[in-house]
């Protein structure tokens, strides 16, 4: 074992999110893009985080790995990863061995977080280089062990560049980056968006073997309700960087409890049953700068919006059995 | 006679010429003999993976690209024996809506500025002043379901993913398009705001009698476009299976037909996947040799599939077709559970 990796990460790694609250400084003054958040995410479980464009669900991802940005400030709260303490007392060095150790990011746009005047083997390499990986051949051995295993050609995928491949290949490369340093946690961040369906099942399946494989604490971050439904084990709602709903993926499609969720399921253009049973989602995305500061931030598109909404803010309740709703409504509601 | 095809295409075959480089040394023919037609105010939606040659096909209509063989009828007239010119200024009115909002506005032009090009030229055309051409981009505006008083004076960055692709629908409306090509116009926008478009399209062919193409890889988005739609499933770039778009769904015949409706997701918990689901996972190849281009991905596929091109031919009635030697209905698509357990 080399001199930089010290103690391997333990096999869960669940992560317990405490009252999180990111903010963003723009020109137009500072705003939050997370709003005391508190969450669990449970090792060895595949959790999904929904929501619109600004829901803040990458945001959220960030956070978790400290990875926070000018001009974003992480303004409180904390996140414990088992085996590490809080994420969030980390900085520099210690920080970036942590990343290396736990976690496996799969960037949104994989073709534009490829190098595009390198080789994937050569990027492979120092990706391994920078995080003091001793055995590099090893390295090389494993990357091309999971391009075979996700149906490429594992020579040609390591000995090309990014042009040479298909949108669906480069998607599965920015997974091998992420899983080839036997990462613990791993965060897609819309791993299938622009790709289509044929693409978008294969990369869904490989993430979904290795996964249960490696025992591993997945997130996928995603505004599409169907790949949600297909992976997940728990789902999370956001709305304006707060956590509007969240629970076991099964018990939240079919019994949401909160107004935003049943607005996304109902929005989906469904392939089979009446036509008329889908509606559009009423208004349009949170913009930060718009939503509301005191009350419930969903009220301006709720339809079932009452007089309390507008000064109290709803708190966490009990839904799902272990899960949770923020909502003044679920009452009158099942 | 009964419907009137607005566009009736056939055996149109279009071949990229080989260029350097390391991938692309072979001529590619992306399009080879695609015939298909689309009534007067139709729906028509062409549904395949990435590569399959749908887009293309939605370029040569809207004049973007050109094409090597085939024939054209726009109303009835043939396109093919026009020049060039003539045909361009036919091809106006069948206007294309891109995947990407964000690249196809000008974003050092305000809304303003992006819808009153093409009312100039329209403005030319017609002989109508100023006014008229305010007037028309306001109108336009209103027809997608944006507010002209708020809107016109912004910038493509100051506007969400769906309210520009309400403006890139706006100006292909300023020339009073026939046809609409909405090429994934939707698969990069939030599903929450994805049916407010769909329902958008619809109307604007309901309301003003503009047909659609509508090329996408999302089934279930081309079945709100409308009721009387039809669909055809393209391998590439050949026609594999065509039908009404829910027969299509309920009972398609062609093993790729049957794969593509595999892929869409299943929501657990409201739906079950049909009992024949089946995903291949296979990288896609360019078939060689003879036979059916799909056999070497086909799990049911025999020899005489490698051997002997099938040819289309019609499945129980004249409008579903397919080319498949061994054609068998099968249920692939998730279905409802029972309402409540």
């Amino acid at each position: 074992m080399s001199l930089h990796d010290p103690v391997p990460a333990p096999e869960d790694a669940g992560i317990q999110i405490r009252n999180l609250t990111v903010s963003y400084d723009t020109d137009r003054g500072r705003f939050h893009a997370l709003n005391d958040v508190t969450l669990d995410i449970r090792p060895r479980h595949i959790t999904g985080f929904i929501g619109e464009s600004g829901s803040g669900k990458t945001t959220l991802a960030m956070a978790m790995m400290n990875a926070i940005h000018n001009p974003g400030r992480i303004d409180g709260g904390s996140v414990l990863l088992e085996g590490a303490g809080d994420v969030l007392r980390l900085k520099g060095e210690e920080l970036r061995r942590l990343h290396g150790r736990y976690f496996g990011f799969v960037f949104q746009a994989s073709s534009n977080s490829l190098n595009p005047l390198k080789r994937i083997g050569a990027q492979l390499m120092d990706l391994g280089r920078s995080h003091g990986v001793t055995d590099l051949r090893a390295l090389l051995r494993e990357a091309k062990t999971l391009a075979e295993r996700m149906g490429m050609d594992g020579d040609r995928v390591l000995t090309s560049y990014q042009h040479e491949l298909s949108g669906g290949m480069r998607q599965r490369v920015g997974i091998i980056f992420a899983l080839v340093l036997k990462a613990r946690v791993i965060i897609l961040d819309e791993p299938t968006t622009a790709l289509d369906m044929l693409s978008q099942q294969a990369v869904l399946e490989i993430v979904r073997t290795i996964h249960q494989e490696r025992g591993l604490t997945t997130v996928i971050i995603t505004h599409d309700m169907g790949v949600v439904a297909e992976m997940a084990d728990r789902v999370v709602v956001l709305y304006a960087g707060r956590v509007v709903e969240e629970g076991p993926t099964q018990s939240v499609l079919r019994h949401p409890r909160h107004p935003y969720t049943r607005g996304l399921i109902h929005a989906i253009p469904r392939i089979t049953g009446n036509l008329h049973d889908v509606e559009p989602l009423q208004g349009t995305p949170p913009d930060l700068a718009t939503i509301p500061t005191i009350g419930c931030v969903f009220r301006e598109r709720c339809p079932i919006r009452a007089p309390i909404c507008d000064t109290v803010a709803p708190t966490p309740t009990s839904a799902h059995g272990d899960g949770i709703v923020t909502c003044h409504g679920v009452d009158q509601h099942d | 006679m009964g419907l009137i095809n607005m566009i009736e295409v056939r055996g149109l075959v279009k071949t990229f010429p080989a260029r350097g480089g390391l991938l692309s040394q072979k001529a590619v023919q992306a399009v080879k003999g695609v015939s298909f037609t689309i009534p007067d105010a139709g729906a028509v939606a062409f549904i395949g993976e990435s590569g399959c040659g749908k887009t293309t096909i939605g370029r040569i209509l809207t004049g973007l690209e050109t094409y090597d063989s085939g024939e054209i009828y726009y109303n009835g007239q043939n396109l093919t024996s026009l020049t060039p010119r003539e045909r361009q200024e036919r091809l106006r009115k069948i206007q294309l809506i891109q995947q990407d909002p964000y690249a196809a506005l000008n974003p050092a032009r305000t809304i303003y500025q992006t819808l009153m090009a093409p009312l100039t030229w329209e403005a030319k055309r017609q002989q109508k002043n100023r006014d008229w051409m305010e007037r028309r981009a306001r109108e336009v505006l209103e027809l997608v379901g944006l507010n002209p008083d708020v809107v016109l004076g912004k910038y493509p960055h100051m506007l969400s993913g769906g309210q520009r692709q309400r403006v890139v629908i706006a100006r292909a409306l300023t020339v009073q398009p026939d046809v609409l090509v909405a090429d994934e116009a939707v698969s990069m926008i939030d599903v929450s705001l994805r049916l407010g478009i769909l329902t958008l399209l619809q109307a604007l062919r309901r309301d003003y009698g503009i047909a659609l193409l509508f090329i996408t890889h999302d089934i279930a988005a081309a079945r709100y476009i409308g009721h009387d739609g039809r669909v055809y499933v393209i391998y590439q770039g050949e026609i594999v299976e065509q039908a009404a778009t829910d027969e299509l769904i309920q009972s398609p015949v062609h093993p790729y037909t049957q794969a593509l409706l595999s892929a869409i997701p299943v929501l657990r918990g409201l739906e079950q996947p049909g009992p024949d689901r089946h995903i291949p996972l296979g990288e896609f190849a360019l078939a060689e040799g003879n036979g059916c281009r799909f056999a070497p991905r086909c799990r049911f596929a025999e020899q005489r599939c490698r051997d002997e091109k099938p040819p289309e031919v019609a499945w129980q009635h004249e409008e579903h077709r397919h080319t498949c030697h061994y054609p068998t209905p099968r249920r692939v698509v998730p279905e409802p559970l029972e309402a409540k357990s």
